[in-house]
């Protein structure tokens, strides 16, 4: 396993395009050795062709990649020895499951015994150990793509393992227990991993530390709890978490910041002169009180949305459509009138939509 | 001009679709048909849109056989779950042809196309053909294309399926606008997922392995689940289920030391029950039972968090997203005063007491 | 090893098919511009170097002394090519729909079973069928007639088309054609309005097929017609003799070639033009 270090790496399809418009904007990462890595965001943002400067299929158009310090920018793929996990199963439809895991190793001339073992220990890690001796034609789409992953980890010296949406084509009925499996045999082996998909929960079911990706930039890089928790800008408030985070024009007052008058406090001050502020709080921190108090707004009730164990109620409180997720013990507000508190702690201030950061 | 079918059924190649489907869909309101994959919803809609001829049953709109009236001639649009649109045809071009098949005058043909594209909120892409579009506006014109013909019946077929959650959940915004004031039209709508059910159905009907389990409201369906199986259908992640016994005041669930029989529970015969208890019932605190992590999924702003107590399975729901190793010893703790019981065959005895005349005048 | 010779070997091999593939046209065409002394002095290729070019060959396939008019074979060919592929490409895009969409049962006999008996008929020596054909021919009287040739011709080319349309309509998805009928379409005009306009590729490749094994056929011709009716292969084998006017033959084929050459030009750049893909993805 290795860590993958990527320097100032930026790329542009079109030779001599401004930098704006590059596919992949410079940007320097690192990928811990033995962590899972999760890039996540729409098409077009950039993850893909991440993944094939890592992979090898793409040669930045600045920049170097490094893996365990060295430097790989100009290998090829079968120079880098990474393993590949695509869309589309890549297996030998001819060979047996066994064959198909043994490949990779017979290819670099290592002995039967020790293929052997190996091949055991993986397919032992797969669920495939009983169906060895089968043709991998007849497999569900499923285990062929476990069958795609087993080859990568039945060699112990490889760097990482690259997995471009690996779920596309499985049954929604399987996705669940492929994804599980999945992260239980890379809990197990614990190899460098770098998922791409277009999914946020995927991602952060998947991952340990998810990099959200927008218009060839790296918009924030954390645990799906830090994603949570404290977006870095607003899109990635939106982007992570449903209902979306709720964003407020806030004003100012007697330098405090001010909804609708009146005062409003966030989890921190927000250094004078900027403009354009907003504050953002989650869904699930928001709540209907009976009791004026502090941070606490009157709003009306605007509509209720059933969603089984929750209910999310829209308010609106200064103009502003306030959504919150209420526990469906709760019940609905009686009258359209309420109260609506916003816990200091998880207001967190936003200005021209990124994160006012904590001085 | 109810749509009513009476034991519907179907089996191809020795398997069962469709079971003795019976179900009454009415004018103006908006029918969510819930269930798994495979669950026979798809097979459903189209025996309902006649592309799907059955081996049995009958099928009656407004009184009159429906069986006999041809695909062409039923008054009914369909929205797949795949994006369907006429690839030759620009996007006005897709809309307007099922309107010019029912031979209406060039205006009104205008004038509707303009309006429904301008309800999905595709006014700027009549030139467009399919092929330019994003799946989520490719959806929006197959779905333009079946409201503009103001049929008597509206048929969805999982039509969220295949977006991404984003897309997913606007979409879902829009279309309860959109479904809000569709005047006679019957609605039906398939989906996998509980929460789109809950919120868009006037009525829920649960379907599982060709069988309709259950009809009711949301509120019915979510609050008092016939069975044990329409309750993991109707709950995301599915309610837990698990045996126990109920003996003098105390209920015993394997692994979990005996709790006072909760009130709601109180009048029940001793003996052996299936309880259920939602993820959300179940909780991780001190002092509970240990169990082991195996799994951890997020979805949503939710965390849901697969626990072993020895050999039972637990899903535990924690609001907000949080890091939790698998393998982690954690406590969980049951509430009582949650637990729905079922009898050994896996029919509703007791729910909880949801205080639902209260919730239902509103 | 990739070495840097691999580039040098690549064009080399690419450039030697070439010539293979052009070599007989280039040969052709500076024939048809020899005389007979030309032809016989050993092969020379560079006009005007190597020999002097005529136009001997072409003035004789145009009605000139000693040799035969091309125009008459030219349009019977013409008109048996488009009619026989006109009417198998209608004939087999609706059995081929039919085959796509329905499921048909006679016994054991499945619908791959039927596309492989349409299919089937190719497989077969021209020289059984053509007795048969013969017989068929002379009982309703159109032996050396022109619309017994087309029969004939419909009858090579439907499985042709049954076959390249069949694949094609499978690739489109069924529920283009429920949608159609969902739509207020009865099932026919399904098909011409919703399914026709998205199989242009797929109308395309089987025309071009249809096409070249009409305007090639020279078996069928040959056999079951006689002095009415001669179609351009048949014109241009009756100019050998005992001593061939290679010059003549030259200018004969190179002008019945050329529809077809043009035609493939055609298709070329619609394919390169993207008219035809992207239809049905």
């Amino acid at each position: 396993m290795a860590q993958l270090d990527i320097v100032d790496v930026g790329h542009a399809y079109a030779p001599g395009a401004e930098e704006e418009r590059w596919a992949l904007k410079p940007l320097q990462l690192t990928f811990e050795s033995g962590r899972t890595y999760a890039l996540v965001g729409p098409s077009g943002c950039g993850k893909t062709t991440l993944l094939n400067i890592l992979s090898g299929l793409v040669t930045p158009s600045r920049g170097r990649v490094l893996f365990d310090g060295v430097d790989v920018t100009a290998l090829p793929t079968k120079a880098r020895n990474i393993a590949q996990v695509f869309q589309f199963p890549v297996i030998y439809k001819s060979m047996t499951v066994y064959d198909n895991l043994a490949f990779p190793l017979q290819c670099r001339r290592w002995d039967g015994a020790r293929i052997d073992a190996k091949v055991r220990h993986v397919a032992e890690a797969l669920d495939l150990h009983d169906r060895l001796k089968q043709p991998a034609r007849g497999l569900t789409a499923d285990d062929k793509q476990l069958i795609s992953l087993g080859r990568g980890l039945v060699r112990d010296d490889v760097a990482a393992v690259l997995m471009d949406e690996p779920l596309t084509v499985i049954d929604p009925q399987l996705k669940h227990s492929l994804r599980r499996k999945i992260r239980e045999i890379t809990e197990q082996f614990r190899p460098t991993v770098i998922y791409v998909t277009h999914d946020q929960y995927e991602a952060m079911s998947f991952a340990q530390e998810v990099l959200v990706m927008k218009d060839g930039r790296a918009v924030q890089q954390g645990t799906p709890e830090q994603l949570f928790e404290a977006p870095s800008s607003t899109y990635v408030g939106y982007f992570i978490g449903s209902p979306a985070m709720n964003f407020l024009a806030v004003g100012r007052s007697d330098g405090s910041l001010a909804l609708g008058g009146r005062t409003l406090s966030a989890a921190w001050d927000i250094p004078h002169g900027t403009t354009e502020v907003q504050v953002g709080v989650r869904p699930e921190y928001v709540k209907i009180v009976t009791d004026p108090g502090h941070n606490t707004f009157p709003g009306r009730l605007r509509g209720v949305t059933d969603h089984g164990a929750q209910r999310v109620l829209e308010v609106e409180v200064a103009g502003q459509l306030v959504r919150t997720k209420t526990p469906r013990e709760e019940g609905i507000p009686a009258g359209e009138e309420v109260l609506v508190h916003l816990p200091r702690a998880k207001v967190l201030p936003y200005a021209d939509g990124q994160l006012v950061l904590q001085s | 001009m109810n749509l009513s079918a009476t034991d519907l059924c179907l089996t191809v190649d020795g398997v069962d679709h469709l079971r003795k489907v019976t179900a009454t869909f009415e004018p103006g309101r908006l029918h969510t048909v819930i269930g798994r994959t495979m669950a026979g919803k798809t097979t459903l809609l189209r025996a309902l849109a006649g592309l799907q001829k059955v081996d049995s049953g009958s099928l009656t709109r407004a009184g009159a056989d429906f069986l006999r009236t041809p695909v062409w001639r039923r008054d009914t649009a369909m929205v797949y779950q795949q994006f369907i649109n006429y690839p030759h045809l620009n996007v006005f071009d897709n809309v307007a042809f099922p309107l010019k098949r029912a031979g209406l005058s060039r205006d009104e043909i205008r004038r509707r196309v303009r309006q429904s594209l301008a309800s999905v909120g595709l006014a700027d892409f009549e030139q467009r053909k399919p092929s330019q579009l994003s799946g989520g506006q490719q959806q929006r014109v197959a779905m333009a294309r079946a409201l503009a013909r103001e049929t008597g019946i509206l048929l969805l077929d999982e039509p969220l399926a295949n977006l991404d959650y984003k897309l997913r959940e606007q979409l879902r915004d829009e279309f309860k606008a959109l479904f809000s004031d569709q005047g006679d039209t019957i609605v039906i709508y398939t989906t996998t997922e509980p929460a789109e059910a809950m919120m868009l159905g006037d009525v829920v009907l649960v379907m599982h392995e060709g069988r309709i389990l259950q009809t009711g409201t949301p509120q019915e369906v979510y609050e008092r689940p016939a069975t044990t199986t329409v309750a993991s259908i109707i709950n995301d992640p599915p309610m837990n289920v698990f045996t126990g016994r109920l003996e003098g005041g105390q209920v015993t669930v394997a692994g979990f030391q005996a709790t006072h029989v909760s009130p709601h529970l109180a009048d029940l015969p001793d003996g052996a029950y299936r309880f259920g208890l939602r993820a959300t019932d179940v909780s991780l605190a001190a002092g509970g039972v240990e169990g082991e992590v195996t799994f951890v999924e997020i979805s949503g702003s939710e965390t849901f968090v697969h626990v072993a107590v020895g050999e039972s399975p637990f899903v535990v729901q924690i609001e907000g997203i949080h890091d939790v190793a698998l393998g982690d010893l954690v406590k969980l703790r049951l509430r009582p005063d949650r637990l729905f019981a079922f009898d050994e065959q896996g029919s509703l005895v007791r729910t909880p007491s949801y205080d639902l005349a209260s919730v239902e005048g509103r | 090893m990739r070495s840097r010779l691999y580039p040098v070997f690549k064009y080399t091999v690419i450039a030697l098919w070439a010539c293979f593939v052009a070599g007989p046209f280039f040969w052709a065409m500076t024939t048809s511009f020899k005389n007979a002394n030309a032809v016989q002095g050993g092969p020379t290729y560079l006009p005007w170097a190597q020999y002097e070019p005529t136009l001997t060959g072409w003035r004789n396939i145009f009605g000139g002394a000693g040799g035969v008019d091309v125009i008459d074979p030219f349009v019977n060919s013409a008109i048996v090519t488009l009619a026989a592929s006109a009417i198998s490409l209608a004939l087999g895009s609706l059995a081929a729909y039919a085959l796509s969409r329905y499921r048909f049962r006679l016994g054991f006999i499945k619908n791959s079973d039927i596309v492989f008996f349409f299919v089937s008929q190719r497989i077969m020596p021209p020289v059984v069928l053509v007795i048969p054909f013969f017989y068929l021919l002379q009982w309703g009287g159109l032996l050396d007639t022109i619309p017994g040739l087309v029969i004939v011709t419909v009858a090579l080319l439907l499985p042709i088309a049954v076959w390249v349309m069949v694949d094609f309509f499978n690739g489109i998805p069924r529920e283009i054609d429920e949608m159609a009928m969902l739509d207020g379409c009865p099932p026919f005009q399904a098909f011409v309005r919703a399914i026709l306009p998205n199989s242009l590729p797929g109308l395309t490749v089987a025309a071009m097929f249809c096409a070249v094994f009409g305007w090639n056929d020279f078996f069928f011709a040959f056999r079951l017609t006689f002095t009415e009716v001669q179609t351009l292969p048949q014109a241009v084998v009756a100019l050998n003799s005992s001593i061939p006017p290679w010059w003549t033959l030259s200018a004969a084929a190179l002008f019945g070639v050329a529809p077809l050459i043009l035609l493939a030009l055609w298709v070329e750049r619609l394919l390169s033009k993207g008219n035809l893909s992207g239809a049905v993805r």
